[in-house]
């Protein structure tokens, strides 16, 4: 993720706060917006960065166990800050190349995650920062600055033409500078205004000491709170007189710039248009008239900010309610007003997930606490679920919801398309890592069934491997071997010969692979081993009955070498099986009841068995016997 | 928690009557839709498209319902109609075709439910005759078949299985044996009832419990997923306009506690759970398909209203909506 050690030095464009309501969907690898409640349409604009956002989940969590330190969470919080910019700024570039019809639904898309941003940074300050009074209005500043921007595109208009102090909206460029307590600047303006014309020198000279002598806390600084409120209200009181004068009198502009800088809620109502909300003009009054304001006095100068700033004239939009209750240090009020604005969880989730690191839920007494936390990020993993790629992602939040992300994790993973096999083994690998055993018997079996019914017995019986599914295996065990059987040759002979373990899965399995492994040896010529085997497939009862035949079958040419394999012992056993098989008895022990068909064939090789058995037998006793003998 | 929900695809079907159910497979990748018109039709819906796979014409009346079967067991399809029947439908090799037809009912078939996976290939149909049956696939195209005689009087209107909970572990088990699952699912009926039933060790079905609270015919039961809680809960809704949360809790003997949803002015016709149960879908004869959700504090709330179109099916609001790339 990127670290932000200094200040964010992306511009920000002011929120359109004329819309009622602000939508915010998931889709497909794409971030959706939309202004109104439900509609059909949708743009779409692209949106890489949620991948940041992981990083920070991470980062979080190795903390999880340790104490967390307020400017390690102060970070993690200007991280997301800057996740959210990154994303604006990629939407920007993004449609300014696009068809510039569309330039206005683009544009308020940017809105919306500016007023995002603005919403967060106003929570971080006053959360996590925890700014106490003093701090708290430099911190308010910086966020209006940040936030009402128009300033720098005014500034640039203004110093670039031939003589600044003579533009059109040079006095409105003093002024919001004065707004926004950038006096220093203000005072260069001045100073240009100054050398212009030199019949206001003198009084752009009086005017750009008292903006350069106005006590502020900067930071750093070690004067007490005292301290500083005595100086600002010495210098309050300066600014007092010159207005009594009327020392400005001849310069309306700075005359106004002056009741401004004296907090004179008129004056500042008068540039509504230059403060354009409400909480700029709440900032500003704050700078000019109580700058040591305390955090819990701020809820009532932003209320009655914004009754005066509104005039009756419009109500509130829910982005000021949101901002109205960060003010009151009402979070959870922040937290539902967001859910509601805005409709996507994403921002939600994520900073009630900070707060409540911040351990701020409980110490509001919220009646479900930390739950809250849960729930909303069991809500945002749930969305990321609907989408291809970004389910990963979900499993991630689902790791961290310790009450019901399993169970909710178990239910959402055996939902994911698995179209390629690369998807189902990373659905797969997910679901071991957690020992989810059901979700990954259910999947494997669905992979399985799917490989059969297309013919791919190998792939299936992997899947039934996997799956630890014996009665599956069976199955394909069973089809592996008719297919043996009908066209005398095996299929997937390199899964079958590297069976390993997995072969003790159930007992079909376990014969198919060692009637492999007697396949080889004969391949081999390691006839008195493969002799051995088949006839302990028999015996063991390994082999299905239906199979028998076969086997006797491929025991023929084994009888039939020019040296004698099978030993006398072996033969008898033999010739038993063959009249187990043929008397119809079924063996005891045994649930397989298959019958002989009473066919020609099948007489026929019973037929040739017992003679070449027979035959064997003599041979084998000759053997034994002159063998002994010598 | 305020208006989260939209509408991101309209499936225009091309039915030409009434449409009675519209159902997501399981991955959210197809919709198959049911019709007056008694034919039922499956379209893939990935990346908000609509492309039409099936036109299945089989029945003799309006289809009622449509159900997919776990994917495990391949592509099907159930579908039950006013013709008494109930039809499964399977893919082979990329066509859908019948697959069987079940003709055991003297009236109209209202509803089909397939059984949880671990069961096996299971179907409960209810059918207007009053009974419930049970379709068992046994293997080589064959299907066993159980009936409940006389489940609910007058006719049985729904029917929805309970999730499968084993008890003990599922990891010891001895390999190939099926672990003793109690089966057991709820069912809706125009004695104004929902009957949970129970199957018992010999195979038999019996009325486990009996839930009275609605006064009128019940319409639709959804027995929720479960979430690993020890409470099951069950929703019903009903001609008299009302949808009820059942909840009970297991660790007591079985008590089922109502709580009243809303109530509608209309006949509310269906009621559907999430994958992770926690927004119930709820669509009604005020032509209005409503979300709600518990909140926190344990206060059912509607999310959204959206309004059903004419002649065109809402994609149901899910979270288990895929859209592929």
């Amino acid at each position: 993720g990127k670290e932000l050690d200094g200040e964010p030095t992306v511009t920000v464009r002011a929120v359109n706060s004329r819309k009622n309501q602000m939508c915010f969907d998931w889709g497909p690898g794409r971030l959706l917006v939309s202004n109104e409640p439900p509609s059909n349409k949708k743009e779409m604009c692209s949106c890489p960065f949620i991948y940041i956002i992981r990083k920070d989940v991470d980062r979080i969590d190795e903390r999880l166990t340790g104490k967390i330190q307020k400017s390690q969470l102060v970070r993690v919080s200007k991280n997301y800050r800057s996740v959210i910019r990154a994303c604006m700024e990629e939407c920007t570039s993004v449609f300014a190349a696009k068809d510039p019809a569309n330039g206005r639904q683009f544009s308020s898309q940017v809105s919306i995650l500016s007023a995002m941003e603005l919403i967060w940074n106003l929570c971080e300050i006053l959360f996590i920062e925890v700014a106490p009074a003093g701090p708290l209005l430099l911190h308010l500043l910086d966020w209006v600055r940040l936030h009402v921007c128009e300033v720098d595109s005014l500034s640039a208009d203004v110093l670039g033409s031939e003589n600044p102090s003579k533009h059109d909206s040079f006095w409105n460029l003093v002024t919001i500078l004065v707004l926004q307590g950038r006096l220093d600047e203000a005072r260069q303006m001045l100073s240009k205004e100054a050398d212009a014309s030199p019949a206001s020198a003198g009084i752009c000279r009086i005017m750009g000491d008292l903006m350069r002598t106005m006590p502020i806390l900067s930071p750093g600084n070690t004067q007490t709170l005292t301290e500083l409120e005595l100086k600002w209200q010495h210098w309050h009181e300066e600014c007092e007189r010159y207005l009594q004068d009327s020392t400005f009198a001849t310069s309306p502009h700075l005359e106004s710039l002056l009741k401004i800088m004296l907090g004179d809620e008129a004056a500042l109502l008068e540039q509504k248009e230059l403060l354009s909300n409400w909480y700029h003009f709440l900032v500003t009054r704050l700078l000019y008239s109580n700058p040591t304001v305390k955090p819990i006095d701020l809820h009532y100068y932003a209320q009655s900010s914004l009754d005066l700033f509104l005039g009756g004239e419009s109500s509130p939009e829910p982005l000021d309610n949101i901002l109205l209750a960060a003010f009151e240090f009402d979070i959870h009020q922040v937290i539902k007003e967001c859910s509601i604005a805005l409709s996507n969880w994403w921002f939600v989730a994520h900073l009630t997930d900070l707060l409540d690191h911040c351990k701020l839920l409980q110490s509001h007494n919220l009646y479900f606490g930390s739950n809250m936390r849960e729930f909303l990020l069991l809500e945002y993993a749930s969305g990321l679920f609907a989408h291809p790629s970004l389910w990963q992602l979900g499993v991630d939040y689902f790791d961290y919801c310790p009450e019901l992300g399993r169970v909710s994790l178990e239910l959402h993973i055996e939902r994911i398309p698995l179209n390629t096999e690369q998807k189902a083994l990373k659905v797969l690998r997910v679901c071991e890592q957690r020992q989810m055993t059901e979700q990954v018997r259910s999947i494997c079996k669905i992979l399985a069934m799917k490989a059969v019914r297309n013919n791919r017995l190998g792939s299936a019986l992997s899947w039934s491997i996997r799956a630890k599914d014996a009665a599956f295996a069976t199955l394909v065990s069973d089809r592996f071997l008719r297919d043996y059987c009908e066209r005398g040759c095996f299929s997937d002979l390199d899964l079958i010969d590297n069976l390993g373990p997995a072969m003790m899965l159930s007992d079909r399995l376990t014969f198919l692979g060692k009637y492999r492994e007697f396949h080889r040896m004969y391949g081999e010529k390691r006839f008195a081993d493969a002799a051995s085997l088949l006839l302990s497939l028999m015996t063991s009862r390994i082999a299905p009955r239906s199979f028998w035949m076969t086997l006797l079958t491929d025991a023929l040419p084994l009888l039939e070498q020019k040296q004698v394999i099978f030993s006398a012992e072996q033969t008898y056993e033999l010739m038993r099986c063959l009249e187990d098989l043929t008397s119809r008895r079924p063996v005891h022990g045994e649930s397989d009841t298959e019958q002989l068909q009473d066919d020609d064939i099948e007489t026929t090789k019973v037929e040739m068995l017992r003679l070449s058995l027979a035959r064997n037998l003599a041979r084998a006793i000759i053997r034994e016997g002159s063998l002994e003998g010598s | 928690m305020g208006k989260m929900v939209s509408v991101i695809n309209t499936v225009d079907t091309s039915h030409e009557d009434m449409i009675h159910d519209a159902q997501m497979d399981y991955y959210g990748t197809r919709l198959a839709t049911c019709s007056s018109d008694r034919s039922v039709k499956i379209f893939d819906v990935r990346n908000g498209g609509q492309i039409l796979i099936a036109d299945l014409r089989g029945h003799e009346g309006p289809v009622w319902q449509v159900a997919w079967a776990h994917p495990m067991y391949g592509n099907i399809l159930a579908s039950c109609s006013y013709d008494r029947k109930v039809i499964i439908w399977r893919e082979e090799n990329g066509t859908w075709e019948k697959s069987h037809e079940h003709a055991g009912h003297d009236s109209s078939v209202n509803s089909v439910c397939w059984a949880p996976h671990d069961y096996g290939l299971i179907l409960a149909c209810g059918s207007s005759d009053g009974a419930i049956s049970l379709l068992t696939y046994t293997g080589e195209g064959q299907w066993e078949v159980k009936k409940i005689n006389n489940a609910h009087t007058i006719g049985c209107n729904a029917v929805s299985w309970a999730p499968a909970v084993v008890p003990g572990s599922l990891i010891d088990q001895p390999s190939g044996q099926k672990p003793n699952y109690i089966k057991r699912f709820a069912s809706g009926g125009c004695d104004n009832l929902i009957k949970l039933w129970k199957e018992e060790e010999d195979g038999q079905w019996k009325e486990e419990q009996k839930l009275e609270a609605h006064s009128d015919w019940v319409r639709d039961v959804a027995w929720a997923p479960s979430i690993g809680l020890p409470t099951s809960t069950i929703a019903s809704c009903s001609q008299d306009g009302r949808v009820f949360i059942w909840t009970c809790d297991d660790a007591s003997s079985n008590t089922w506690s109502p709580k009243l949803l809303h109530k509608f002015n209309d006949v509310v016709w269906h009621v559907s759970w999430s994958i992770t149960a926690n927004i119930l879908a709820v669509s009604g004869g005020d032509n209005k398909v409503t979300l709600w959700k518990e909140s926190v504090d344990g206060q059912w709330v509607c999310i959204s209203d959206v309004n059903k179109g004419q002649g065109s099916v809402s994609a149901s609001v899910t979270e288990g909506q895929q859209n592929e790339q």
